[in-house]
């Protein structure tokens, strides 16, 4: 989104011209308290991090439809989430044509279909563009967004932590369809203004209409009787303004108060911790006051080099995933950072749980589905096979509290059952149709 | 609505406004009412009647020969033979002739309808002296505007304090950031500008784009194709990669579209920040925290097509950079189009282009409701809620723009890290930005700050040392929201005049920056005004010349002329079955080829109103040419000329002889959008005849002499028009078919009721009748001659033979009343006061200065611009405040 359509989006939500009052009110889940007997509000939220993981780490030691889980070190942040979590060895991205695998396994991850030809050049293999066709978040948002019940006001939102600001194919996982990527934002302020920007504007404008007043009172006296005319028009628009601000702000009113972020937050390396905590926040908010019910939270870029010094790790991510096996120090780096990843992924699923649903059925979590997902299975080897698919909640309604390996199927029969667990049923193929052949996976 | 409107301007305005300017505001009524402009044959109201246009009786009566004393012969004469029928001071006599005499003619105007009307049936009764003795005598006694105001007849006018009209406010916010846009820097800063863009053309390797510069060159126009060559021999054909930079200007205020259409990848950026630094080509989309308007830099194997949409402020040039790189691709081509506000899609060229670097312009983009214009004219003169509402948004948008800019415009950088833990480095910055956006403040008061207000753009609103920003947030909305901003002239004091007489010099910025430029006074004029030269008239005059080669300037001027031609809004639709040839492309071409007429004449040293009846060529291009038919040679003396007002680009042949061998066949020397003055037939007389206005004034099927008719009336003759007694529609299948145009009006005008209008109307229609609905000449209507002749009865009583445009030409240049309408609208676009509010005479001594200065339309600008600076308000304050509304 450029800065004008951000910007014009915040003044539809500032509330002062009866254009706004539609998004406010308009949209029947924006009103509280759900019908008793209502379907559930199946939520979705897409977690990435890049450049493969440490397969040793991450898998755990057994498989089964009855053993229960049990997660490896590395993920034990997860640890007390571990009944709400299904891990999917021996799903592959088997998407194959133009492009290097980082490309390839970043833009068909969620899309599982192929790249258009293009002017794009990888570090080997063919040149490439844009994926060709809609990402399966964006496919669940679409079908959310047809249905009166579950539409919402934003329908999807996609957070972004440290992405750099270049539109790529190793920076795009999310497409709305062919050729259209959907740029994460990932300056919480940015994102705040988009989901409260209205509240804001109308504090700053209500913070100066005092002034305002003095000046029309003052100017009242060294004009002439005619001229006062004018001026009392305007007294009275200011006074009107005031209440339809006062109306629209109450109307606004969350559920779920918002977070407070930072507003001077400096969008740089070393402060991702801090602003990675900080979309975790807006987003699980979004959701609390279902502003939206799809949303996707993109850490860096497929071959990011963030250097996470919070952690100790001088080096850039994508520089030492390459290092061979037996470098202990970068694997010990590695570590740290997956563990990292996989921290941040308990704050939000601790954030979901920490959050009743309105109705008092549970909390957010059981109703949202997480999927951590990557654009490699392992670093240095750019494989897109066994990517590591890690889910958290009750979204999709499956079952959850084992690992399960599948030996090898197409990712595109993960994201079908993904949309027939989001009650998108109908749903025949997704992607590259060649890989759907044999229907959904059946994880329930 | 409409009556409401009326009786409010008639009680505000004073009845004593006749002719010229209450047929204006008809006139102009007329297109802003969608069910009037249904009926095409009604012609809108004016509501007070003048003494010249209705028939009258004349009490007749045998009268002594008068004394010779010239006053005494002038009262004698009028007491004897008008005022049985006039009364004994004008004001008209009940039954006999109701409607008072008061009007703008001069004296011998007056004299000259005496002695060809009056008295009625026997004109030859009051001639010669006698009838020129009377004239005065009249006019000095009750009916010249200023009679009127010392008799006490009329009330005197006032001028009314405004807030800023939208397109006003649009430009002052524009300007006032621009006032702290530091200019862009550029080696190139030597070069001379030309029209077209800077290409750089760089050798890629892998995939760093811009890896080695091998050339560069003017590129006129943004279509390209390279096939599977390259644009220089240097460059290997597989990778390359292009950055064109300039500027774009843009002819009106709306919204524009673009598109880019390429195999390969591309991007635009419009309205950067050429301050912040884009210099080499970047994979990144975003550089240096700039936006791509058009982000088509990923390729997908097939040709793309992009497009966006941006609302630009018109009369500016706004900084351009196009990104284009080929990698591995079969083929290279790109082409940049844009669709203008009232245009169609073409390629960008140099009509458009120039080499030259632009500042950033921030465009408030907030849609405002329409501004009031019920006097004809738009100004700012009411206030509701959803332009407060408007003002509110564009002033959250600004102070946006400010934030993200803010090291740029206030020079204030963040801290450092350093500085982070260092109080007096953060009390530092915090002053710097106080002084920010006390400056910020001043500028948009236009004067200097009261001391309370200093004290709320520092302690008062920097109450959080951490957070600064807010304070500038809360400080930009408040400044923009502030009636000391909205309103043009709101005084801070208690100030009078200074004693020269004149306004303060920062009144008298702020008065020439507005009504020459519909903004604020820029840094030069701030200047002026700090150094004394603003502070006589001969000082404001000459300031005020200067400023009129400002861009502001001109674009001002074309609104004046689009509402003056009438031409603000029309729907040229033509039937394209009768008319093949004229289709959306070919209407925008003839209004580019209006705007050069009239810029030509304008602009140039003469600047003489005649020869906007006079012109006889056309400027057209290939398509308008191939349209028309026309030779597309050049006729001698004739030159080449781009349409651009900066005069770019009008030398094809020379600049480029160096590079135009390696230019791709796209950049042939002979651009399509190139303008030849020709001329087609030899029946054109200026923008009477100019085909874009007789295209607007005319139905889609059929030529409309009624709606041709009225303009001459109203518009350039400047003849008062009532409004028609019935409402006739003009239903052209209700005639049988082999009627002529002329046939069928003069049917449907033949009651007597319709005859007191149509006598005058209808005559002027018919002579242009030689030009069709798409304002081509022809022969014959439906196989039968075309008659444009008639007998017209001229306001002076005069019966003249009119047939051509050349005779409507004639009248025009030969009518005051003519030159008075033409004075007063353009006062009234300028300023948006009536000219009586400055002074009963204003309008005849402007009027007179005209024609004294050969009807230089630049030296009226300025006559206009010092009027409206100088003045000095006579009505006193109310001695003790109102008492303020009550607080809630």
């Amino acid at each position: 989104m450029s800065r004008t359509q951000a910007r014009r989006q915040f003044l539809r939500d500032l509330g002062i011209s009866s254009a706004a009052l539609p998004f406010l009110v308009g949209l029947p889940s924006w009103s509280w308290g759900q019908a008793p007997g209502a379907a559930r509000r199946q939520r979705l939220v897409i977690f990435f991090s890049p450049n493969g993981t440490l397969p040793e780490e991450f898998w755990p030691k057994s498989y089964g439809v009855d053993q229960p889980l049990e997660l490896s070190p590395m993920l034990s942040a997860l640890q007390p989430y571990s009944q709400q979590t299904l891990i999917l060895k021996g799903v592959h991205n088997q998407i194959l044509g133009d492009g290097d695998n980082h490309m390839r396994g970043m833009s068909c991850l969620l899309t599982a279909t192929e790249l258009s030809p293009g002017n794009i050049q990888g570090g080997g293999d063919t040149p490439a563009g844009w994926a060709s066709g809609p990402s399966i978040d964006q496919q669940v948002r679409k079908f959310l967004q047809s249905r009166e019940e579950t539409r919402t006001r934003f329908g999807s939102l996609e957070f972004g932590v440290a992405v750099p600001n270049r539109a790529d194919p190793w920076t795009r996982m999310c497409y709305a369809e062919a050729n259209r990527p959907l740029a994460p934002i990932d300056d919480p302020k940015l994102m705040f203004n988009r989901l409260y920007g209205g509240a804001q504007q109308r504090q700053l404008v209500a913070s100066v209409l005092d002034y305002v007043r003095d000046d029309l009172r003052r100017a009242e006296r060294l004009i002439s009787r005619e001229d006062r005319q004018l001026l009392e028009q305007h007294l009275q628009s200011v006074r009107q303004l005031e209440q339809d601000m006062a109306a629209a702000a109450a109307q606004a009113e969350l559920q779920h108060p918002e977070p407070e972020i930072d507003p001077t937050i400096e969008l740089v390396n070393d402060n991702t911790p801090l602003i990675s905590r900080m979309q975790i926040d807006l987003l699980v908010n979004a959701l609390a006051n279902d502003m939206t019910r799809v949303a996707s939270l993109q850490y860096m870029r497929s071959v990011g080099e963030a250097r996470m010094r919070w952690l100790g790790v001088e080096e850039g991510h994508h520089s030492l995933s390459h290092e061979p096996d037996n470098n202990e120090a970068a694997y010990d780096k590695l570590k740290r950072i997956n563990a990292w990843f996989a921290g941040e992924l308990a704050y939000l699923a601790g954030r979901l749980a920490a959050t009743p649903e309105p109705d008092g059925s549970g909390n957010l979590l059981d109703n949202t589905q997480i999927l951590w997902v990557n654009e490699l299975g392992k670093g240095n080897s750019h494989t897109l096979s066994d990517i590591p698919f890690l889910l958290v909640g009750g979204g999709a309604g499956f079952q959850t509290n084992r690992a399960l390996d599948l030996g090898g199927v197409p990712h595109n029969r993960l994201w079908l059952a993904l949309a027939h667990g989001m009650g998108d049923v109908e749903l025949q193929t997704f992607g590259s149709e060649k890989y759907c052949e044999a229907g959904p996976l059946s994880l329930g | 609505m409409l009556g409401l409107v009326d009786r409010h301007w008639r009680i505000k305005s004073c009845i004593g406004l006749l002719g010229p300017r209450g047929s204006l505001a008809g006139s102009i009524r007329t297109t802003s009412l969608g069910g009037w402009a249904a009926i095409g044959f009604c012609v809108s109201s004016v509501w007070v009647l003048t003494i010249l246009t209705a028939a009258c009786c004349w009490a007749a009566q045998t009268a002594p020969n008068p004394p010779a004393g010239a006053a005494d012969l002038g009262r004698q004469v009028y007491e004897q033979k008008c005022a049985s029928c006039h009364g004994p001071s004008g004001q008209g006599v009940e039954g006999v002739y109701d409607p008072a005499l008061a009007g703008e003619r001069s004296v011998a105007e007056l004299a000259r309808l005496i002695e060809r009307t009056m008295p009625e049936g026997e004109p030859e009764e009051c001639v010669g002296p006698e009838a020129e003795a009377v004239a005065r005598y009249m006019h000095d006694a009750f009916y010249s505007p200023s009679a009127r105001l010392r008799l006490g007849l009329d009330p005197p006018m006032q001028v009314e304090m405004l807030r800023l009209s939208v397109p006003q406010y649009r430009h002052a916010v524009a300007d006032l950031l621009a006032h702290f846009t530091p200019a862009p820097k550029g080696k190139e800063e030597a070069q001379p500008v030309e029209a077209g863009l800077r290409g750089t053309y760089f050798a890629s390797e892998g995939m760093s784009k811009a890896n080695k510069l091998v050339d560069s060159r003017l590129d006129r126009r943004l279509e390209f194709d390279f096939g599977e060559g390259v644009p220089f021999p240097d460059l290997p054909p597989d990778q390359f990669a292009i950055v064109w930079e300039g500027s774009l200007s843009v002819p009106e205020t709306g919204e524009y579209h673009l598109r880019v259409n390429t195999p390969n990848g591309a991007r635009v950026y419009l309205n950067l920040d050429p301050s912040k630094g884009l210099h080499k080509l970047r994979d990144d989309s975003a550089a240096a925290g700039q936006f791509p308007l058009i982000d088509a830099w990923v390729g997908s194997g097939t040709v793309r097509e992009e497009s966006a949409r941006i609302f630009l402020l018109g009369g500016r040039h706004y900084p351009l950079r196009v990104e284009f790189f080929k990698y591995k691709e079969p083929t290279a081509s790109l082409r940049v189009e844009w669709k203008p506000p009232q245009g169609v899609w073409s390629v960008l060229d140099g009509q458009h282009l120039t080499s030259g670097r632009s500042r950033r312009t921030f465009v408030v983009e907030t849609g405002f409701p329409a501004d009031d214009r019920s006097l004809g004219f738009e100004r700012g003169s009411s206030v509701s809620l959803d332009w407060y509402a408007a003002v509110t948004e564009s002033a959250v948008a600004t102070a946006e723009e400010v934030i993200n800019r803010l090291p740029l415009l206030s020079g204030v950088e963040p801290l450092t890290k350093e500085q982070l833990n260092d109080p007096a480095a953060k009390a530092a910055r915090v002053e710097r930005l106080q002084a920010f956006v006390a400056r910020f403040a001043t500028v948009a008061f236009r004067r200097p700050l009261q001391d309370d207000e200093r004290a709320r753009l520092s302690s008062g609103l920097f109450v959080d040392p951490a957070n600064p920003e807010t304070a500038v947030r809360q400080a930009v909305v408040w400044v923009l929201c502030s009636p000391s901003f909205l309103f043009a002239e709101l005084p801070a004091t208690e100030v009078g005049p200074l004693p020269t007489g004149l306004p303060p010099a920062n009144l008298v910025a702020n008065r020439l920056a507005l009504s020459l430029w519909d903004s604020l006074p820029d840094e030069e004029l701030g200047r002026a005004a700090e150094a004394g030269e603003l502070a006589t008239a001969e000082g404001i005059a000459e300031r005020a010349q200067r400023m009129l080669a400002d861009e502001r300037t001109r674009f001002k001027l074309r609104g004046f002329f689009q509402r003056w031609l009438l031409l603000e809004q029309r729907d040229l639709a033509k039937d394209a079955t009768l008319f093949p040839d004229f289709d959306e492309a070919v209407a925008a071409d003839w209004r580019t080829s209006l705007e050069m007429l009239i810029d030509e004449v304008v602009w140039s040293e003469s600047s003489d109103y005649r020869q906007l009846f006079t012109t006889s060529d056309l400027w057209m291009n290939d398509r308008l040419r191939q349209a028309w038919d026309v030779e597309p040679t050049v006729p001698t003396g004739t030159e080449l000329k781009s349409s651009s007002t900066d005069d770019a680009g009008t030398d094809d042949a020379g600049t480029d002889a160096t590079t135009a061998a390696a230019a791709s066949p796209a950049q042939d020397t002979q651009l399509p959008a190139v303008f030849l003055r020709l001329r087609p037939d030899d029946q054109r007389a200026g923008v009477l005849t100019h085909p874009y206005v007789l295209s607007a004034l005319a139905y889609h099927n059929n030529t409309s002499p009624i709606h041709r008719g009225v303009f001459v009336t109203r518009s350039v003759l400047g003849r008062p028009l009532r409004s028609p007694p019935v409402a006739i529609a003009f239903e052209n299948d209700e005639f049988p078919p082999d009627l002529t145009m002329r046939e069928k009006v003069t049917h449907l005008t033949k009651d007597a009721s319709c005859q007191s209008c149509h006598t005058i109307i209808n005559p002027l229609g018919f002579a242009l009748e030689r030009f069709d609905a798409v304002g081509r000449l022809r022969d014959t209507e439906s196989g039968r001659p075309i008659d444009t002749r008639s007998q017209y009865e001229t306001e002076d009583g005069e019966m003249l033979a009119v047939s051509s445009p050349q005779d409507l030409a004639a009248l025009a240049l030969s009518s005051a009343a003519a030159q008075r309408v033409f004075v007063a609208q353009l006062f009234q676009h300028m300023t948006q006061q009536l000219p009586g509010a400055y002074g009963p005479d204003v309008l005849a001594e402007l009027t007179e200065a005209f024609r004294a200065d050969q009807f230089n339309i630049q030296k009226l600008m300025v006559r206009i611009a010092v009027v409206a600076a100088t003045h000095v308000s006579q009505t006193p304050l109310e001695s003790s405040a109102p008492e303020a509304s009550a607080p809630e």
